[in-house]
């Protein structure tokens, strides 16, 4: 799935799978790490492996959606991008993706423990 | 690219499996586009481990297409997969593939096997207008007359799940505004402790029971309060067979806990970063008012 490297627009967001009685944490995100992002996923390797089980209660992956809707989600070494009903997923070993949305992330949003 | 079909219908035998590659993959997909999304009751349950015919499984090679994802199993005309469930624009798909004129043809000299599978289809159809999910590892028994069923399906839909969370849950009381405990009265937890959470609660008219000790009450239901000190908070409810279930935010209903067992005691289940107990409540039904 090709992606374009467009990202200087505004309008990406950014977010993780994480609270429970709490909403979600979501946060916008610089075009710089928008172009940082698409970079690392267009480095990954296809994979047909599928998302280890989640669990119940805690962090459950993190995300990242531009503007025009396609959405990354990361979890577990495994990135998938959803495009409507279309998806790929790709592997990434050191959770580089996964490590970098998180990063972006305000201070005081995440736990400390996740974002170390 | 090429469709790989497995109709799913044996126990010890292989299932058959039939590939379907250029005009003929081409034909099924049209066959198989989604036409209508299936919302909350009309996804008909499936038995995951009936004997006999379970459907077919279709896998995609490459990446996924025309709306439909890589891999799902089409059955008595529902394409399902996951949370995803479509009327396709035939719902007689599983008898263009089975029927004795159909691609099985090619894969099987038993001329029985097709009438079989048809009437396999149809048994599983019967089967599923009157199937209930049973879990074997799941109590029966009542303990708690008075609390709510555990019925993960009617909250696990597109139109409810991603909308409701522990709280709702734990009041069984659907919002779909994410409810937060106090806002209903104006008087919102401020910060995500116990000595916080506890009296926004109260506020919504739950009933502090600290020392309930996983009783069920006379009257209403029970549920518990756990904070992910300084991040979150959670609920649990106890249940009619006096086991303990929940809703971890927007995701699916369960009744396990972290370690994926069930939960006779929310005090000493499996709670990941909900590290502490904070109290026992009861809501009472019809009393309670949250958002």
């Amino acid at each position: 799935m090709a992606t374009s490297r467009s990202t200087s627009e505004s309008g990406w967001i950014a977010g993780a799978f994480i609270f429970s009685g709490r909403p979600d944490p979501t946060w916008p995100i610089s075009s710089d790490v928008a172009e940082e992002l698409v970079a690392i996923w267009e480095s990954l390797v296809p994979s047909d492996d599928t998302a280890s089980t989640m669990p119940a209660l805690g962090y459950r992956g993190c995300f990242v959606r531009d503007p025009a809707g396609r959405t990354w989600t990361a979890f577990h070494e495994l990135v998938t991008l959803s495009i409507d009903s279309d998806s790929e997923t790709r592997r990434d070993g050191d959770r580089l993706f996964e490590r970098t949305v998180l990063a972006s992330a305000p201070a005081g949003t995440l736990p400390a423990s996740l974002v170390a | 690219m090429a469709l790989r079909i497995t109709i799913d219908i044996f126990s010890g035998r292989p299932n058959p499996v039939l590939v379907l590659e250029g005009p003929e993959e081409k034909e099924a997909l049209d066959r198989l586009r989604p036409e209508a999304e299936l919302r909350g009751r009309e996804v008909r349950p499936l038995p995951a481990s009936t004997l006999g015919y379970r459907g077919l499984i279709v896998e995609l090679s490459g990446r996924a297409t025309r709306g439909l994802p890589k891999e799902f199993r089409v059955a008595n005309g529902d394409v399902l997969a996951g949370d995803f469930a479509a009327r396709p624009a035939d719902p007689s798909f599983e008898e263009f593939v089975c029927g004795s004129t159909g691609p099985i043809r090619r894969i099987s000299r038993e001329p029985a096997l097709s009438d079989f599978i048809l009437k396999e289809i149809k048994r599983l159809d019967d089967l599923r207008d009157h199937w209930k999910p049973r879990r074997p590892d799941w109590p029966r028994r009542e303990h708690c007359r008075c609390a709510p069923l555990y019925e993960p399906d009617w909250w696990n839909v597109p139109a409810i799940q991603p909308h409701n969370n522990c709280y709702n849950y734990g009041c069984d009381y659907r919002t779909d505004t994410f409810a937060q405990p106090g806002r209903a009265a104006g008087a919102m937890y401020t910060a995500l402790t116990c000595a916080s959470v506890r009296p926004a609660a109260v506020a919504d008219d739950l009933i502090n029971s600290p020392n309930a000790n996983n009783r069920c009450p006379r009257e209403g239901h029970l549920v518990a309060l756990v904070i992910a000190p300084g991040l979150d908070y959670h609920w649990f409810r106890k249940g009619r067979n006096g086991y303990w279930s929940h809703k971890p935010g927007p995701t699916a209903v369960t009744n396990l806990d972290n370690s994926g067992v069930t939960i006779p005691d929310p005090r000493t289940a499996d709670r990941g970063p909900y590290t502490q107990f904070c109290t026992f409540m009861v809501v009472m039904h019809g009393h309670v008012k949250i958002d």
